[in-house]
């Protein structure tokens, strides 16, 4: 039905919508070098002191009144992004592993229950999750704090981890595990020598997609983090809220770099040997 | 010990720490939710222990006791989140179908690299992504340059702090759910069955209305409950590119929680939330059953 007219219409829009998805970001990547403290979407000239500001380097930001040094509350923001994301993606890569282990190995009677269940937290918009752990949290009587975030994370995290994992062994044939079974070995031997290094790069992109989001969450720890445990999305929202700050840019330029190795990595792990 | 129940153990070991995470941090934390959405607010924050549904009647019109009213806001403030999820939802399709077209008509190698390139952003930062768009649409923003640029200033559209804003900041921010979906129907499809209806005289627009759109429905399907949910009961994008003038359930929601302390009010509203949901998800199911099983011979 398409001749080629048809064909390079298709085209010119396929070149747009990427163009769409990337121009905004290469926006940021362009303002994050401008040197005007005052006006930041007026180009003055190229600096590297929004970088070297935000890594704690010496800039010459400081001789301008109107910069304002927050490095200190930025850098806290990172470390508790990251022992979040770290024990959250802990808990759940092996919640969400043993889980799909479970309805994929096995036959019982709750299974489709379990698998709705899982899918669950995360189909259900944030915000429902987000205000219902916040109530559980208060009327638990719990402080909030990087606990309550970390149990929060674990909630959807784990369904992402087994959506990830059950891929990977519906995709496997169970022929090697049978085999192992019957030469005699018991189901913890099977599972330690056939089954894991079999879905080992099944978990470990259920691990990284679990670390990014984790560290990406907004929603949900905007509602059950405490005052002193805001993470690095939690700070960016609070900056944009009282006002664009030209550090911005910079910051999100490492962080857009950071999600896209991580990613980068796990999608490369996800097309090994699939 | 016999085979069938070192089994059993080993299924209760692996469904045990899930147990208790979902019954735990889940449906315990949804009940209290749903019980407090019933519950009468206090008079400083907290909340009375007697059973009070008249929180659903603020927003629906009934139950209303005595001292709740309906307040027409609210309704409206519900309609207008569902009609912007909507509008989401067409935009993204609309953007989606063609570029989901072309990346499956591309050779092997290319067609990875840019399905890499359109998965990429869904792991970036969503605050950052919404951001971006600020910078555009902002009134000091590339967009009101462009036009100075081009000499054509007193025209620049202002964009920031309308439903416009907020519907190109979800869009944005979705179109990996509403694409990969897309994707999926559409590299499934069997190029013989067009060539077979235009040899049989379709025209490429019957060709396209009856055999293409059947084809790719569950695609279509799957990537708008996708990206209606999370639109639906955003409160980010509209926060942050809607301002106070485009107040959506998830912003009002907030406001319930963290400004006007009336949070049986705000679990009543959270749990209408949940309930369109429910519905939206289980009509797909339902829908998706029946267009799956009519395609399959």
């Amino acid at each position: 039905m398409n001749g080629p007219p048809a064909s390079r219409w298709l085209g010119a829009w396929g070149v747009g919508f990427l163009a769409l998805l990337y121009v905004p970001i290469a926006l940021i990547f362009a303002y994050s070098f401008n040197s005007n403290v005052v006006n930041m979407m007026a180009w003055e000239g190229f600096t590297l002191d929004w970088y070297r500001s935000i890594l704690g380097l010496p800039t010459q930001l400081a001789k301008s009144d109107n910069y304002v040094q927050s490095t200190a509350t930025l850098l806290a923001a990172v470390r508790n992004s990251v022992v979040v994301a770290t024990f959250a993606t802990l808990v759940s890569t092996a919640i969400g592993t043993a889980t799909a282990l479970a309805i994929a190995r096995h036959r019982f009677r709750l299974r489709r229950l379990y698998q709705g269940l899982l899918v669950l937290p995360m189909v259900m918009p944030d915000i429902v999750l987000g205000i219902a752990l916040l109530i559980f949290f208060v009327s638990l009587g719990l402080d909030l704090g990087l606990h309550t975030i970390i149990a929060g994370h674990c909630v959807f995290l784990s369904s992402y981890v087994f959506v990830v994992v059950s891929t990977r062994l519906a995709g496997m044939a169970t022929d090697l595990e049978e085999a192992s079974s019957d030469l005699g070995a018991s189901p913890w031997v099977t599972f330690r020598r056939v089954t894991l290094p079999q879905i080992a790069p099944g978990i470990a992109g259920g691990a990284l997609l679990a670390f990014i989001i984790s560290m990406d969450d907004l929603v949900i720890t905007y509602f059950i983090a405490g005052v002193d445990s805001a993470t690095l999305p939690l700070f960016i929202y609070g900056i944009l809220r009282r006002g664009i700050k030209p550090e911005i840019n910079a910051l999100a330029m490492l962080l857009l770099t950071f999600s896209f190795l991580v990613a980068a990595t796990g999608l490369w792990l996800r097309s090994r040997r699939q | 010990m016999s085979p069938g129940s070192s089994r059993r153990w080993a299924l209760a070991g692996l469904l045990t720490p899930a147990t208790l995470l979902l019954a735990g941090c889940f449906l315990v934390p949804l009940g209290i939710m749903a019980t407090y959405s019933v519950l009468s607010p206090g008079l400083y924050g907290g909340v009375e222990w007697e059973f009070y549904p008249y929180n659903y009647g603020r927003v629906l019109g009934a139950p209303l006791g005595d001292v709740e009213e309906f307040d027409p806001v609210y309704a409206g403030i519900l309609l207008r989140s569902l009609r912007l999820a909507a509008v989401t939802v067409v935009v993204c399709l609309c953007l989606c179908y063609p570029a989901a077209f072309w990346v499956s008509r591309l050779p092997g190698a290319r067609k990875n690299l840019v399905l890499f390139l359109v998965t990429l952003p869904f792991f970036a930062n969503l605050i950052i992504r919404v951001y971006a768009w600020m910078l555009v649409l902002r009134p000091t923003g590339v967009l009101t340059r462009a036009f100075d640029a081009v000499g054509l200033g007193a025209h620049a559209p202002d964009l920031m702090f309308t439903e416009g804003a907020v519907v190109i900041g979800l869009a944005y921010v979705l179109l990996p759910f509403m694409f990969l979906p897309l994707y999926a129907s559409i590299e499934k499809l069997d190029p013989a069955l067009l060539q077979a209806s235009s040899d049989l005289g379709a025209s490429p627009l019957q060709g396209f209305l009856r055999v293409t759109l059947p084809l790719t429905a569950p695609g279509i399907l799957g990537g708008s409950v996708l990206v209606f949910i999370p639109a639906f009961g955003n409160f980010v994008v509209p926060a942050m590119m809607g301002g106070a003038k485009v107040m959506l359930v998830g912003n009002t929601i907030e406001q319930q929680f963290l400004a006007a302390r009336n949070w049986p009010f705000g679990a009543a509203l959270a749990m209408l939330v949940l309930g369109i949901i429910l519905i939206a998800m289980l009509a797909y199911a339902w829908r998706f059953g029946r267009v799956d099983g009519a395609v399959r011979p």
